[in-house]
Parts: C-alpha cells; sequence; structure tokens
C-alpha cells in the first residue's frame, strides 16, 4: 500500500524533473552553438500549447491503437522513472524492480512505434523499421551490461540492494571492479541510442523522414509522446547514476539511502550523465545512417558488455 | 481526402516496394519540389521528378512591363542569386543599347558578384550540414554568413535584394571606408571557411558525403550540368573564365577554376568551400584595383531606357550555381517583347535522377542538396495534375482567364 503511494506522489515529481532535464538539455545545446536558446521552462510551455490543440487523427489510421498508443507511452516511462525515484526517495524497492525499469523503458519506445506505425503514413513506416533496427542494436549491450552488474553486486536485481552495496563498498560501482566499468562505459554509450539522440536519431531523422514515427502526431497526442521521451530519457540517466556511479557513496561510510541530499547528488549526477551523453555528442556529431549505427553498436558497446560480464564471471 | 485513401491502397499493394512522396513539402527542402521515391527497404530503385509548384509566371509578366521595372521584377526571381540575374539581364540591355559603363562600374558589379557568390555558397553549406543533422555547424556556418549580408546593407542599403545595377552602371559608390571594412571582413571569412573546410573533412561528416550521389564525367556531359555541379564531376568550365563579362577579364589572373574529378557529394561540397577563397581572392585584387571614375550616366535612367532600340541579346553569366543564360527582346519603346531565362538548377536537376538511384533513404536529402537546387528560379508554365499524373501546358490566355476570374 505504502509502495502505491509512494509511487503515485513522485509522478507529478518525475514529470516535472523530467521536463526541467529537457529544458536545461535544450538551453546548453543552444548555448554551446552560440545561440540564446530557450528558457528552461520551455518544455512546459510547449505541453500547455501542445494539450489546447485540436486532436488530429489521419484518416489512414487504424484510430484506436493510434490514440491509446501515446497514453501509455507516457504512462510507462512515467512510471519507470517513478520506480527510480521512489527507490532513492522512500527506499522504497522489490526483487527484481531493475529488470522492470529496464523492460517499462522498452515497453514505451515499443508503443510509440506501434502506434506511431498506426497511422499509416509511409514516413511511420520507415521510422518503424529505423526503430526496430535500432532497438536490437543497442537494447541488448544495455541488458547485457544490466544482466553483468547483476552479477557484479551482491548479486541482486534490486535496486536497493545494488545501492546499499555500492554505500558499504564506499566506491561507485563503476569504479568498483574492471568488469562493471566496461558495464558502465557500454551502459554510457548506448544511452543516446536510448534517448533517440544525434547522431542515433535515425528513426526520427526530420531532414530525411520527417520524424519518422512521430509524422502524425500533434496536439495532445505529440504532448503525450513528448512526456513519453522526456520521462524515459531521465529515467535512463537516473538509473546510470544509481546504478553504476552513486556518488553519495563516496562521501560517507555507509552513505544514508533516503535522504534529500543523496537524492540531489543522484540527480546532479544524473544531469551530468545527461549533458556528456546526450547533449554533447548532439552538438559535436552529425546523424549516422542506419548501417553505421548499427556497426557500431555491435562493435563497440556489445564487445564491451560482453567482455564485462565474462570478467565478472572470472570474479574481476 | 480522396487522396489519402488512394495512397494507402498502394502502399498496402506494393508491400515490398513503398512509395514515399518526397516533397512538396518536407523540412529537408528549402523550396517545394516533388520527387516521387520508390524504396526497397532503404534502397532508393525509382525516381520521379514533379515541378511546377512555385510557378509564378514572371516571363509573362515582363513582358507587359517597361525595363526599368522588369529590371526590379526579375531582382525578385531568386532571393540568394538576385545580382546574378539583374547582371545577366543588363547585360543583354547595355549590349542591345550600346551602352557601355564605366570601369569602376563593372568592378562594383563584380564586387557584389563574388560577395554574392559567397553568401550563397555559404548558405548551401550550412543547409548541407543541416541535412546530415549537424546542426551546430549550420548554426556556425549562417553566423559567418551574417558578416557578409551586414557588408551588402552597407553598401547597397539591402541585404538580399541589392538593386545594385541599372542601366549603365551601379547605383552604389564605394566609400574607403566601406573597402577597408570588406577587406577586415575577409580576412574573419577566410579564418571561418578554413575552419568549416576542416570540419567537412571530419571523419563524422565524410561517413555521410563521401562517395554518394555519384555524377561521373561522361554523365555529367551528357546531360550537360552546370557550376559547381560539372566542376564536381571534372568538368572545367566557369563562364567567368570562358566567356568573361564584367571585370573578369581584367581579373583573369586573380582566380582558377577549381575542379574535382569524384563526382560525389563530398567533391561537389569541396569546389564549393574552394570557390569561397577563390572568391576572396577577387574581392581583394578589386579593392586593389578599383579605378576611378563616374559609377553610372549622367543620363536620366528613363531617357536612356528609351533610347534602347529594337533588338535582341543572348547574355550569360556564372551564377553561384551554375551557368545563368539570358535571352532578351526588346520592342524599341522601352518595353519586352520576349523574355526567357534558363537557370542553372533547371540544367542540374535533370542530373538529379542518376545521382538518387541505388542511394539510401537517409541519402536522399544531402544529395538534393549537393547540387544546390534554387526551385524558385526554375519554374515554368508546365502544370502537372498529380491525380491523374497528366502534364499540360498552360497558355498566357488561359492564366488570364484564371486571374481576371479572381
Amino acid at each position: 500500500m505504502n509502495a502505491a503511494i509512494a509511487l503515485i506522489i513522485s509522478f507529478p515529481a518525475v514529470l516535472l524533473i523530467s521536463l526541467l532535464f529537457e529544458g536545461i538539455d535544450r538551453k546548453l545545446h543552444a548555448r554551446m552553438q552560440k545561440r540564446i536558446g530557450p528558457p528552461v521552462i520551455q518544455p512546459f510551455y510547449d505541453l500547455i500549447k501542445l494539450f489546447n490543440k485540436g486532436r488530429v487523427i489521419p484518416l489512414t489510421a487504424s484510430v484506436r491503437v493510434f490514440e491509446i498508443m501515446p497514453m501509455i507511452a507516457a504512462a510507462v516511462s512515467l512510471l519507470g522513472a517513478s520506480i527510480l525515484l521512489s527507490g532513492i526517495l522512500f527506499g522504497l524497492s522489490m526483487i527484481g524492480d531493475l529488470i522492470v525499469v529496464m523492460y517499462l523503458l522498452a515497453m514505451s519506445s515499443i508503443a510509440l512505434m506501434v502506434g506511431g506505425s498506426a497511422s499509416g503514413n509511409p514516413y511511420s513506416a520507415i521510422g518503424f523499421s529505423r526503430k526496430m533496427s535500432m532497438m536490437i542494436a543497442y537494447e541488448v549491450p544495455m541488458f547485457i551490461a544490466v544482466i553483468s552488474v547483476a552479477f557484479g553486486s551482491t548479486p541482486s536485481l534490486a535496486i536497493d540492494r545494488i545501492i546499499k552495496f555500492q554505500a558499504n563498498l564506499g566506491l561507485p560501482l563503476a569504479a568498483s571492479r574492471p568488469s562493471m566499468s566496461l558495464a558502465a562505459a557500454a551502459f554510457l554509450l548506448c544511452m543516446p541510442a536510448a534517448s533517440s539522440a544525434i547522431p542515433f536519431d535515425i528513426p526520427e531523422a526530420k531532414t530525411e523522414i520527417i520524424y519518422g514515427l512521430l509524422v502524425e502526431y500533434c496536439g495532445p497526442y505529440l504532448a503525450l509522446a513528448k512526456i513519453a521521451k522526456a520521462a524515459s530519457n531521465f529515467a535512463l540517466t537516473l538509473l546510470a547514476s544509481i546504478v553504476f556511479l552513486y556518488i553519495p557513496s563516496l562521501l560517507w561510510e555507509n552513505a544514508p539511502l533516503n535522504s534529500g541530499i543523496s537524492l540531489s547528488l543522484c540527480l546532479t549526477t544524473a544531469l551530468l550523465i545527461m549533458f556528456t551523453t546526450m547533449t554533447v555528442p548532439r552538438t559535436i556529431l552529425a546523424r549516422l545512417k542506419i548501417g553505421q549505427a548499427l556497426k557500431f553498436y555491435w562493435m563497440v558497446p556489445l564487445t564491451l558488455s560482453l567482455s564485462s560480464i565474462i570478467l565478472s564471471a572470472a570474479g574481476l | 481526402m480522396v487522396v489519402e485513401r488512394n495512397v494507402e491502397k498502394e502502399v498496402e499493394v506494393e508491400y515490398a516496394r513503398l512509395r514515399i512522396p518526397f516533397g512538396p513539402v518536407h523540412p529537408a527542402l528549402k523550396e517545394p519540389v516533388s520527387l516521387r521515391v520508390s524504396v526497397r527497404g532503404e534502397e532508393v530503385i525509382d525516381v520521379d521528378m514533379v515541378l511546377g509548384h512555385v510557378h509564378r509566371g514572371i516571363e509573362a509578366l515582363a513582358e507587359g512591363r517597361n525595363l526599368i521595372q522588369t529590371l526590379y521584377l526579375i531582382e525578385r526571381i531568386c532571393g540568394i542569386c538576385s545580382h546574378s540575374h539583374t547582371t545577366c539581364f543588363i547585360q543583354a540591355l547595355e549590349e542591345i543599347g550600346g551602352i557601355a559603363p564605366s570601369e569602376r562600374a563593372l568592378y562594383l558589379r563584380t564586387l557584389i558578384f563574388e560577395m554574392e557568390r559567397i553568401h550563397s555558397h555559404l548558405l548551401l553549406l550550412g543547409v548541407m550540414a543541416y541535412e546530415i543533422g549537424f546542426d551546430t555547424l549550420f548554426m556556425f556556418i549562417w553566423h559567418v554568413r551574417e558578416k557578409i549580408l551586414d557588408l551588402f546593407e552597407k553598401i547597397t542599403g539591402n541585404r538580399i535584394h541589392h538593386a545594385m545595377n541599372t542601366i549603365g552602371g551601379v547605383r552604389w559608390n564605394l566609400t574607403p571606408q566601406i573597402a577597408s571594412e570588406i577587406n577586415s571582413c575577409m580576412k574573419e571569412m577566410e579564418k571561418a571557411v578554413k575552419y568549416v573546410r576542416d570540419i567537412f573533412t571530419d571523419g563524422t561528416v565524410e561517413k555521410r558525403i563521401c562517395g554518394l550521389g555519384v555524377l561521373d564525367y561522361s554523365e555529367a556531359l551528357k546531360l550537360c550540368v552546370v557550376g559547381p555541379t560539372a566542376r564536381g564531376s571534372g568538368v572545367d568550365i566557369d563562364v567567368r573564365r570562358d566567356h568573361p563579362y564584367a571585370a573578369y577579364n581584367d581579373l583573369k589572373g586573380n582566380f582558377s577554376v577549381i575542379t574535382r574529378r569524384d563526382g560525389d557529394v563530398h567533391a561537389r561540397i569541396e569546389v564549393r568551400v574552394l570557390e569561397i577563397f577563390e572568391s576572396i581572392n577577387i574581392i581583394r585584387a578589386i579593392l586593389e584595383k578599383l579605378p576611378e571614375g563616374p559609377i553610372r550616366p549622367e543620363e536620366n535612367v528613363l531617357r536612356l531606357m528609351r533610347r534602347i532600340p529594337e533588338g535582341e541579346a543572348v547574355s550569360l553569366v556564372e551564377a553561384p550555381r551554375g551557368e545563368l543564360f539570358y535571352f532578351v527582346k526588346t520592342d524599341g519603346k522601352g518595353g519586352l517583347r520576349r523574355l526567357k531565362v534558363r537557370t542553372p538548377t533547371f540544367s542540374n536537376l535533370i542530373g538529379l535522377k542518376s545521382m538518387l538511384l541505388g542511394c539510401e533513404i537517409a541519402d536522399i536529402p544531402v544529395i538534393v542538396a549537393s547540387i544546390d537546387p534554387c526551385l524558385s528560379c526554375t519554374n515554368r508554365v508546365t502544370i502537372v495534375d498529380q491525380r491523374s499524373g497528366e502534364s499540360k501546358v498552360v497558355s498566357l490566355d488561359a492564366l488570364r482567364r484564371v486571374v481576371r476570374e479572381k
């Protein structure tokens, strides 16, 4: 019961923070391009405007699927982020919630894929096939990295056990052993693709396929899709920050779990991770083609995560 | 609405061959053109092109106006190479009327011409960066381009439509202060463009532009492409050198014609980047050599216009996109009997199909942008009915009828 209440409380908090994160990302991106950029709360303005717009559903769409999928996408990615946040705030955790969060985040992408391709637009069809290839490219190394973490810490799949493990160790997991560093590197390399930022925004490349899956979405549906994206980006960065780089563990012996300070430290780390894995790449790189992206993901992060699992099995 | 239903059916029937409408409204296109692309997976297997979305009937409009009005009208054919159009037109008029502009006027024309080339090439390089998803480079290049536009404003009072040319000369003189400003701007420009050149040879950019949209030498010759598109395929043509106009005869030693053999997108971009350096050289030479003298005849321009006899002339200039052709036939009463404009994009669009076949969907915008299409210049009187696929040419009378009905 408590868990349910905590989750419900953290829902609006997650929405707020994830949109702020998006705003900060846009501002930093603009500053690096010598632009003034939008105000940090621009995503809120965008959402308010989008929710007030009319709904347009293309004639070719299968209406139910097209309407429901953005809602599912927004709901599951918000839920995934709230599980993480309430995990830090209230120390709530359950067996296997690491897998649940990863599943919810993948689910949100899949929901958008299904909804977008239900629009009947040929660009969405291309976006669908590209997103499919991209998910195969980044989800595999990402999951292997997570599994390697689960083996490498206690072993456990519960997030609070992993946090406690780091707190007892007095070190973030990524710095504890070579296998964990490799897993962290693989996970972080997968982040730009998971957040579909340039250079891996291939499924929604606007100059090529006009936002692909999102091409027919407008008004409230687009707002929901944007929430889904912002929340899942936030969840990814937060996950990376608490599983791999739990900074509070450096500061105190047996760092307190559910305090405001450790939460704010985690959020700062998450912000830094977002800056390095999403904002900087999308500022300094050009978009790759789908074949090039696949090649990169199968060559580098997959090798890293596989070697991490082998090392971790060898006890390193 | 009916049309959308039809599209759905096509998609369902041709399952392996998806037909996607690339344009007329597409974020990658600055101006409307419609490419109907058939793809299998990511590979492009057929391309069909439809033009005519921005036809404005400028040639017909010009025939109902006097020469000075036409001069300002044709400046609006293109928002990027407006000075090329007026220069080409005014050259034909001066040829018919036997008017020789002063040396200084010719040099000033050339100065604006080369500045326009820099601004047009920078615009394209920015668009190119945008097409490959490199927004930062796009912002940087257009930031640099602003400096040239500011210079235009200082010299002529306008950023885009400079209205520099007039019969027998130019309308604005160059003060020594502005000349020194141009000099210092060229210094900055050289530095910035060197930086841009380095980025375009960077690995992440090269991955997207090398070996793409190849148009080989023989194909380029056969299709009669012009300008940087031809020079990127190794065809060594440049109106500035082959048929010198304005002050280019004196400036022959100050620039060289850049050609590349590869014929891919990268070659076309490289040609443009290097041409910016050549343009900077020309501008420096102009500022050095600029002769003294009047910039236009004392006589009133309307009187000059009425003195132009009946006659016809052909004029050529090297616009930023390639050879621009004008055929002008005057009626001897200050008006035009016929005006024919053939823009460089018209020649280059033909090459597009052979560049696009076999590429990936991701490459379409990059290849289309690499010929620097300027479609508002190109559109002529053919109307294509998209539903039935019929094309018909609309006569002037029919156009007039439509206008009167409105």
